[in-house]
């Protein structure tokens, strides 16, 4: 009898991983993703720490792996929509919303993103920059084919244009695409939707969303990244101008019992440091600040890359959490207000760009997705564990595991750890439930 | 919309200019004023560091009254709306504390239930009336004058409880400038502390700390500055003379206004029905700008 398919959803480092490991141990795969390519969050960052990795070039060859792999077959745009059975059998079924282009005939060549005449805001570049209404969300997306915004395109909303389906070499336009219900038959499901950033204007203060240099530090990777919408540079949103002084404040919505989450976002002392070194390796002169209750950097190699910060690249650290970040109305510049607390002074500093390290919070998408799959979800909307200590992948559902983000903030290796870990569960029940 | 009119001890006592503009002006967008009899101080909240119970004690009993009247009570003063705010909230919380407080309200034959509704001026302004009926009322708009909006600690903090606007980004009051055609923008020290609390203790950082707001507000070229409370006021005003020989600075001199003293203005008024001769700021230049249109 042949092993059941197992299904992964969210197409993140996570997802991939798992597909991957268990692909590799000949058990098929059915990888879904949400939007129109894998790769979540991780393809959006510049670097990764400690190591200082190009991102989405230890990233990208994973994406590449999963498109060419014979036993994984990605769905994206889908989403789970119904789950029915138990452990070893479950009935699944996939809704796939239309691209409005064939997958089987484009080619990825761009020229149709090249002549669409409208512009949109592009969520992936964090609302820095423009996208087209038929666009291909990012350079290395996988798989490499465009996708027609229907919310912005002029053809869906008033019936004109056209342009994409007279310029595509191809013939790949298909404005008649429905929506498509896929049903799959799995052994096994593994929960990998990953997490978003918190806005902070829910906050209200320190002036996100009025004071246009107040970015966030998903923002800031994007303005970092050589492929982001400044090609690297570090030019604050405001007029173009070079970013000489750059504060990052930690703890930014969480470990508050105020407004934001208790917890602790786990992950931004380590990419405040990575992104604090990464300006002074563009710019050694660079000012930088880090501003933090307390550094926690317990993973391998951790301390030494903080070190390492602080005395080869001369990065600041100071112990104190801004009270507050003004901004004078005539010259435009922004200044953080903070005390010290290893002094106890107070001081007003200048600042170019300030970047909130906000907390990572949960999707708001995983609670209908818990209510198909019968899991429960924690007080902040996470995935709940069957227990976090004995069990912390299983879920009170036999069958169903979790890994990455969706149960908590965590960092890339873990989350890769953890599913390499619901890849072997999984690939147990599978082969339990064969014989 | 009719309110029971709480006008507190600083107004009675020493801020005449914002008792007269306020009935003056309020009655002219609908608003009726009904005045409370036989009310007390409203506790002032500082007085929770000698005597818990004193403090919601005389809070509760206005508000009884006002319950009495079956009127929301629309308290002037930032700290007076703070106090009862403090005590509707505590009272929720405590039920033993405001049994407490019921006994002895008992005497006088008062009955503090806490369904009193307690509006703030900049709440009955814009939220109730509207910045959209304000501006349609304006007969000589207020343009060309740029103003500095500040709305005082008390009336947006704590954010917890239930304040009258944002904590981080106050924009009540700056939309209530604008409804009268004059300008404002966001400047840093906008909810910055007008010191008058520390006036007891500290009276040399008091002066510091309002005059460092007044010389801000006048580099970022403001004409005036806007307030609804009268501690605020008293410190930009009644105590400006002062600030700037504390801060030896010949040249500070800017006026300061209780936003009902330029709504009057706006809706045609007479000047001295607005008690503007008893600004100590140097006022006159910009009202005789603004009769003149």
């Amino acid at each position: 009898m042949m092993d059941k398919p197992v299904i992964v959803i969210g197409g993140g480092v996570a997802g991939i991983q798992a597909s991957l490991d268990l692909a590799d141990r000949g058990l098929k795969v059915h990888l879904v993703e949400k939007s129109p390519s894998i790769g979540g969050v991780m393809a959006q960052l510049d670097k990764t720490f400690p190591t200082m990795d190009c991102s989405i070039c230890i990233l990208a060859p994973k994406m590449i792996e999963c498109f060419r792999h014979p036993n994984i077959t990605i769905h994206t745009l889908s989403q789970v929509k119904e789950v029915t059975g138990k452990e070893g059998n479950f009935d699944v079924k996939v809704l796939k919303e239309p691209r409005s282009v064939d997958e089987s005939k484009c080619t990825g060549c761009g020229l149709c993103s090249e002549k669409c005449p409208t512009k949109v805001s592009d969520d992936w570049q964090k609302g820095l920059s423009e996208r087209k209404a038929i666009y291909i969300l990012f350079p290395q997306a996988v798989p490499l084919i465009a996708n027609i915004d229907r919310e912005h395109c002029l053809y869906f909303q008033k019936g004109i244009c056209q342009v994409c389906s007279k310029v595509c070499p191809a013939g790949a336009i298909d404005y008649e695409q429905q929506p498509e219900e896929i049903s799959l038959n799995v052994s096994s499901i593994i929960v990998a939707t990953g997490f978003q950033e918190l806005n902070p204007s829910e906050l209200g203060e320190y002036g996100y969303g009025r004071y246009k240099d107040v970015i966030t530090s998903m923002e800031f990777e994007r303005l970092v990244c050589a492929s982001g919408p400044t090609g690297g540079h570090l030019n604050r949103p405001s007029d173009g101008k070079h970013a000489d002084r750059i504060a990052f404040v930690q703890c930014v919505g969480s470990r508050t019992h105020k407004k934001g989450y208790p917890y602790c976002s786990s992950v931004c002392c380590m990419y405040a440091t990575k992104e604090a070194v990464l300006i002074k390796e563009h710019d050694p002169g660079s000012e930088v600040t880090i501003f933090y209750i307390d550094l926690k950097v317990f993973g391998q190699g951790f301390q030494q890359f903080v070190d390492r910060a602080k005395q080869h690249w001369g990065v600041e650290y100071v112990r104190g959490k801004p009270g507050e970040i003004r901004r004078n109305p005539l010259t435009k510049d922004l200044a953080i207000w903070y005390e010290d607390t290893m002094t106890g002074n107070v001081y007003e500093k200048e600042m170019d760009l300030v970047v909130l390290c906000t907390t990572m919070i949960a999707r708001p998408g995983n609670r209908e997705l818990a209510g198909v799959l019968g899991l429960k979800l924690d007080e902040w909307g996470f995935f709940k564990s069957k227990d976090p200590v004995r069990s912390p992948i299983e879920t009170d559902v036999p069958g169903v595991f979790v890994c990455g983000c969706c149960h908590g903030p965590r960092d890339i290796p873990e989350s890769v750890a953890e599913a390499s870990a619901t890849a072997a569960c999984a690939a147990e029940v599978s082969r339990r439930c064969a014989s | 919309m009719r309110y029971a009119l709480y006008l507190g001890c600083t107004i009675q006592s020493e801020q005449f200019g914002y008792e007269a503009s306020v009935r003056e002006t309020l009655p002219r967008l609908g608003i009726e004023l009904e005045d409370m009899e036989g009310v007390s101080c409203c506790g002032f909240p500082a007085l929770s560091s000698v005597s818990k119970v004193g403090w919601h004690y005389l809070s509760a009993r206005n508000l009884a009254i006002a319950e009495d009247m079956g009127l929301a009570v629309l308290p002037l003063c930032n700290g007076c709306h703070l106090s009862f705010i403090e005590t509707k909230h505590f009272l929720e919380k405590d039920p033993e504390l405001k049994n407490i407080i019921n006994m002895n309200l008992e005497k006088e034959g008062l009955n503090y239930r806490g369904d009193i509704r307690i509006v703030h001026l900049l709440e009955a302004l814009h939220d109730e009336v509207g910045t959209q009926k304000i501006s349609e009322k304006v007969v000589k708009p207020l343009e060309g004058i740029k103003l500095a909006s500040h709305p005082g600690c008390h009336a947006i903090r704590p954010s917890d409880l239930q304040k009258v606007d944002d904590a981080e980004n106050p924009q009540k009051l700056d939309d209530l400038i604008r409804a009268l055609g004059a300008e404002t923008f966001d400047y840093p020290e906008k909810i910055d502390c007008c010191g008058s609390q520390l006036a007891v203790t500290s009276g040399r950082v008091t002066l510091r700390i309002a005059g460092e707001k007044l010389q801000a507000v006048k580099s970022y070229g403001f004409d005036g500055l806007v307030t609804t409370c009268p501690f605020c006021f008293k410190m930009y005003d009644g105590r400006q003379r002062a600030i700037k020989g504390a801060l030896k600075d010949a040249s500070l001199d800017l006026p300061v206004f209780y936003y009902t003293q330029l709504l009057g203005l706006a809706l045609g008024s007479d000047p001295k029905s607005l008690g503007l001769q008893m600004n100590q700021s140097p006022v006159g230049d910009l009202v005789e700008r603004i009769l003149e249109g």
